[in-house]
């Protein structure tokens, strides 16, 4: 049941390296893109526990963004591959317990990389109203 | 296949012949209470009081890995104690020691095929009927009525990593002791018994046939639990009655954190975050983040989930846990090809990676 | 609730119950809604029918009103109205004008949390009710509960005992809402209506303007109050001396805990049990396995996990004291132990040392804070008794 009325939300846990400052490139460079993520800046996307992302989920935001170095890349050296780990965790948690799990992302996008940053927001954010709002959004009894 | 014995013992002989020839400073295994109508893991040191020793009485009151954790974890014991442990409990044993909360130095891991056990309250002592009921279903290798639901699903009830196993399915329960020794310290042990040259056994088929059996009994049960877990509203229906107690977290063997994540400052708030998110619903329910901490548990728990039944049979709301747990914790597994309690030194998933893997996961 | 206006409640008095006719679920639902409509209250805490409608659980609702399977009289108590308040109010008062509903035990549970800052009272308008007792847990979820509703229901407002109800409840001698800002008086209604009594000037407010006749009846309520107190303390007193029998001694006292796991539910629980890190979960009772070689040597045998015995025990030098006898504990225990009857008994025994009543009154400071210079002598060793009449 797509909403269009209400506006979506996407929580984006951006690592400081990479994604966060992609973000802010987008930002300096002027690049339009959609309003509906509210970022939350970490040290290293492999801080994201799998809890970080359920919660949100839980709460009603209607898609949750997280944002590393590419694999290899790593600030840390090992912290996206252990990320993906962790992201691949939720996300089949996620579909195995009634949520829905397209409305988790992971994505890779290195510093440089501002037009990427603006792109996967868009992309991301019209994927979450296709998809309608998170049905936890009002839900009473959760 | 382990090749099996004949010990010509029974169990009390046997607890003896431990005690005798291995000069063990202690036996843990289910026991008797003085009560007479309840059984408990209990640690024994004297060879005298092994009389009152029940190891295969159909019980779990507490997951005895977390009673070997308690008993090892500070400093493991200095000379030799053997523990008797249920297939999952051992299992549960063997993903403590990967997080360093148990020791397995000093203990003689003796496990046995599980034919179930029954939730907790609802068997004791004096319960003839139910008890002749249950051995009769280990001699055919058939489920017994009553067991805990994911009992009746389990088709991992042999013992993987113990010094000696016990092979009962298919046997009675008061013939002499069917062995196999799959360890090297077992071995030792076996040359100490003076059991290495006894006369070799066959499989009984009832395994199979039980094996069989659990696999449907499994098959059936994920599909019931997929089918109430299908989309939010499931979610919440499944959920519904819980009251937060988190007992289901305080009886797991996994869940070894003192400090619970779930119970910590995090999860309080302010009042004015409560006011807030009433407003915005209009109605809010408290206590909040009841289902996350269900979904956050698994997150942190369901990679080495054994399966035991624990939390289901300690909810005071009946809220098939253990059978929600068994299901997703399995799904989760699969993603990384892991089996919990398989091999003591597998690394936890989360704990180690490939470099490329899990590619549809990314982008 | 101000701490202030407790002190008032006497002068308030208890003479100016307003009589409301009709069925009190129905009437104490309009009268919440009214408050709420009339921003005299801004939100109501109190329990309402989950979404399958099979249990119950605290809602938190604002000024759109009241949830419609809200419901005052719950038949079971799921978690303890003190704990949902204290969940509020932990860190810091309630932001907002809100009223409570609460049992009578829930009601006493949140004044002892009060007192040791676990609850913060102001802003918080308290409402409690003459309770008929709850449910056990497993019983209302095992059985039928349309018929278990309606025998529930029917019991609200006559004298009636619950049947089934717990056993904890059964012998509950403290069964009103006397102590709150706003106390429903069910009882002596004869199922025809209901009285709003207020407890302090805060309560006073919130009833001005409600509508209802003269409480030309409150004596026969205060009749039928008594009556019933003196049956349920004489019934309390026999149960628990009874109780204390069967639990004398040390065999007796394991053979009745011999079901119970150690899984400290019951602690987790209890509305008095508030510590994040309990004593009895910490590394104080964690040893090294000859150390538990030898206890097992020593005893013939170590139950293990260790320290169950330990654990009920000290449980009850911690809060019993406090122990409102609500139930939650047994009600949460997956071992059918009577863990409710043995902290009512543990209870009553280490109150009456003390002339303690949990949550009668916010002022009754927590006995283990306070002490008189002369007291208990008959707990002093006897060197201090010769040493006074050296004096």
């Amino acid at each position: 049941m797509a909403d269009q009325k209400t506006e979506k939300i996407i929580v984006a846990f951006l690592c400081n390296w990479c994604t966060f400052t992609a973000a802010d490139l987008a930002g300096t460079s002027r690049l339009k893109y959609a309003p509906n993520i509210r970022i939350v800046k970490v040290m290293c996307s492999s801080r994201v526990d799998p809890v970080f992302i359920l919660k949100p989920l839980l709460d009603g935001a209607d898609g949750v963004l997280i944002g590393g170095c590419a694999p290899g890349d790593c600030h840390y050296s090992k912290g996206t591959f252990y990320a993906r780990r962790k992201i691949a965790l939720a996300k089949t948690l996620a579909g195995s317990m009634g949520l829905d799990p397209r409305r988790i992302r992971l994505s890779w996008i290195p510093a440089s990389e501002g037009p990427r940053f603006a792109r996967v927001v868009n992309e991301f954010t019209k994927q979450i109203e296709a998809l309608g709002d998170n049905p936890a959004k009002r839900e009473v009894y959760i | 296949m382990q090749t099996l014995i004949d010990s010509r013992m029974t169990m009390p002989d046997f607890i003896a012949a431990l005690f005798d020839k291995l000069d063990l400073a202690g036996v843990a295994a289910m026991t008797k209470l003085p009560s007479g109508e309840k059984a408990a893991y209990t640690l024994l040191t004297d060879k005298d009081d092994i009389e009152d020793c029940v190891p295969y009485f159909p019980a779990m009151p507490a997951n005895a890995a977390r009673a070997v954790s308690k008993f090892t974890r500070q400093a493991p014991p200095s000379k030799q104690v053997a523990v008797f442990l249920r297939p999952c409990e051992l299992r549960a044993l063997t993903e403590l020691v990967k997080i360093k909360q148990a020791a397995v130095d000093n203990l003689l891991i003796i496990g046995f095929d599980c034919a179930g056990v029954f939730p907790f309250s609802k068997i004791r002592l004096s319960d003839e009927l139910k008890l002749k009921e249950y051995r009769e279903a280990v001699a055919k290798g058939k489920n017994c009525e009553g067991i805990r639901p994911v009992c009746s699903a389990c088709t991992r009830f042999v013992p993987e990593g113990a010094d000696i196993a016990i092979s009962f399915i298919g046997r009675n329960l008061d013939e002499p002791l069917v062995l196999s020794f799959p360890s090297e310290k077992g071995k030792e042990a076996a040359k100490t018994l003076g059991l290495d040259s006894s006369s070799k056994v066959e499989a009984s088929p009832a395994v199979d046939s039980l094996a069989e059996e659990r696999g449907g009994a499994e098959k059936k049960l994920t599909e019931k639990i997929e089918e109430a877990l299908s989309g939010t509203d499931g979610l919440i229906s499944v959920f519904d009655k819980c009251i937060s107690c988190h007992a289901c977290s305080h009886v797991c063997p996994i869940c070894y954190c003192k400090n619970c994540y779930f119970e910590s400052q995090t999860f309080e708030y302010f009042p004015e975050s409560y006011f807030t998110r009433m407003r915005e619903k209009g109605a809010l329910r408290l206590p909040v983040d009841r289902v996350l901490f269900h979904l956050g548990r698994l997150s942190h728990m369901g990679l080495s989930c054994v399966a035991c039944g624990m939390c289901e049979d300690a909810c005071p709301v009946n809220i098939p846990v253990s059978q929600i747990f068994k299901t997703a914790g399995a799904k989760a597994q699969a993603l990384f090809g892991y089996i919990p309690g398989k091999n003591r030194d597998e690394p936890l998933p989360l704990l180690t990676f490939s470099e490329r893997e899990l590619e549809e996961f990314e982008d | 609730m101000a701490a202030t206006n407790k002190a008032n409640m006497d002068e308030v008095g208890m003479n100016k119950g307003i009589w409301v006719e009709g069925r009190a679920k129905k009437k104490v639902l309009e009268f919440l809604n009214g408050l709420l409509n009339s921003k005299k209250l801004e939100a109501v805490l109190m329990p309402a029918t989950n979404r399958t409608k099979d249990s119950y659980s605290w809602f938190l609702m604002g000024k759109d009103g009241l949830l419609e399977s809200a419901d005052p009289f719950p038949p079971v108590m799921t978690t303890q109205g003190a704990r949902a308040v204290s969940y509020l109010t932990k860190k810091g008062r309630a932001w907002k004008k809100t009223a409570v509903l609460l049992r009578p035990c829930e009601l006493r549970a949140t004044i002892e949390l009060a007192k040791i800052r676990q609850v913060e009272l102001e802003n918080l308008v308290l409402i409690s009710f003459d309770c008929p007792g709850a449910y056990p847990l497993e019983k209302y979820f095992n059985g039928d509960q349309k018929k278990l509703d309606e025998a529930f229901d029917a019991c609200l407002s006559k004298q009636a005992e619950l049947e089934g109800a717990r056993a904890v409840c059964s012998i509950c001698n403290r069964f009103t809402g006397r102590g709150a800002d706003i106390e429903i008086g069910l009882i002596g209604g004869e199922a025809k209506g209901f009285w709003l009594i207020p407890g302090s000037r805060e309560g006073e407010d919130l009833l001005e303007g409600v509508t209802g006749s003269a409480s030309h009846k409150l004596e026969a309520r205060e009749k039928a109050i008594s009556e019933l107190r003196a049956q349920r303390e004489e019934k309390r007193k026999q149960t628990l001396d009874s109780f204390q029998e069967t639990v004398k001694g040390p065999e007796n006292l394991m053979r009745v805990l011999s079901s119970c796991i150690n899984c400290h539910n019951c602690s987790r629980v209890c509305p008095i049990c508030f510590c994040r890190e309990c004593y009895f979960d910490s590394k104080a009772l964690s040893s090294e396995a000859d150390a538990m070689l030898q206890r097992a040597q020593r005893k013939n045998g170590l139950r293990l996990p260790p320290d169950l015995l330990l654990f009920h025990l000290g449980r009850m030098t911690h809060m019993s004291i406090s122990c409102v006898s609500c139930g939650a504990c047994e009600d949460a225990c997956p071992a059918d132990v009577p863990v409710s009857m043995l902290f009512s008994l543990a209870g009553r025994n280490t109150q009456a040392v003390f002339e303690y009543e949990p949550g009668r009154s916010l002022e009754e400071a927590v006995p283990y804070t306070v002490f008189k210079f002369e007291e208990l002598k008959d707990f002093e060793a006897p060197y201090i008794k010769e040493y006074s009449k050296e004096q």
